[in-house]
């Protein structure tokens, strides 16, 4: 068993982590659009947000790494993923979920050939066919 | 404008954020990353406070956003973690996506929800699919990656 454990790479367990804490907030956002519009929720999380990166802010001391590029590629990052859930609640407004959930839910593909195209990373044949396989699943739970 | 073109914006941007992780990940540690992308999150607040209001919400509701929010947060430390101990881009980004398992599972056992039939492949796919996007013959490592990016 211990053994086994030892095989998995650390990123791997982050992983895990992170489909842990996003299912929950895809759980609790759940309970939530039963009364809140989409951008209240999306208000709502913004202000949540602020209590985690306080904390971490505090674990560090106050002294934030200072790589002008890492915190432009940060920032950017906030943005684009809060203004593509606007564009997504957009879309929502005039189609149906069925149909604009499953088609956002490719985006990874588009990372995926970023990261192939300027990372340089390559899939090996596995994680390829786990790629498809992750698509589909994705697609299916937004059906 | 048409519900399409909303939807690309929404894959464009959501897409090119999974590259902008991994570069920032590259140069500033996993907690920083939380912090900037939050400020990111904090730019847009002016903005989406004038196309509504949180009044008429139950303090239940509010509770209920907010401790999302803060779950996203953590959230997004993981995946930063993620990425800065080496995972790639191409393998962080579909594997993370595949959340909705663990909402099902929630939405399971707390909701008392049964999974469609749906549902079940869905399940069965995430599952085979982040099995199969975790095997790494040779783990490429952050400090490879800097090395061939592009920046």
């Amino acid at each position: 068993m211990s053994i086994e454990k030892a095989r998995l790479p650390i990123w791997l367990w982050y992983a895990l982590l992170c489909i842990f804490w996003w299912g929950l907030w895809g759980f609790l956002s759940k309970i939530g659009a039963a009364s809140a519009n989409p951008l209240q929720m999306q208000i709502l999380f913004t202000l949540g947000m602020l209590p985690v990166a306080i904390g971490m802010l505090l674990q560090m001391r106050g002294k934030l790494d200072r790589d002008r590029l890492g915190i432009s590629y940060g920032l950017l990052s906030g943005i684009a993923t809060g203004l593509g859930t606007l564009g997504y609640f957009a879309a929502l407004r005039e189609q149906d979920a069925s149909v604009v959930t499953p088609l956002t839910g490719v985006f990874p593909i588009l990372t995926v050939a970023l990261a192939f195209a300027l990372l340089r990373e390559r899939l090996n044949k596995v994680q390829m066919g786990g790629m498809l396989l992750a698509l589909a699943a994705i697609i299916t739970f937004s059906i | 404008m048409h519900w399409i073109i909303y939807a690309g914006v929404a894959i464009l941007l959501w897409g090119v954020n999974g590259l902008f992780m991994k570069l920032g990940t590259n140069r500033v540690s996993a907690r920083s990353m939380v912090i900037w992308v939050t400020a990111g999150f904090v730019v847009l607040l002016p903005w989406m406070w004038k196309m509504t209001s949180l009044a008429g919400l139950s303090t239940k509701v509010l509770l209920v956003g907010l401790i999302a929010g803060a779950v996203n947060g953590l959230g997004n430390w993981a995946v930063f973690a993620c990425l800065e101990k080496g995972a790639k881009a191409s393998v962080a980004i579909p594997l993370t996506a595949l959340y909705p398992l663990c909402t099902v599972a929630l939405a399971t056992v707390f909701l008392r929800e049964r999974p469609t039939g749906l549902q079940w492949i869905g399940i069965a796919l995430a599952v085979a699919g982040g099995a199969m996007l975790s095997y790494e013959s040779a783990p490429a490592t952050a400090q490879q990656e800097q090395l061939s990016c592009v920046q």
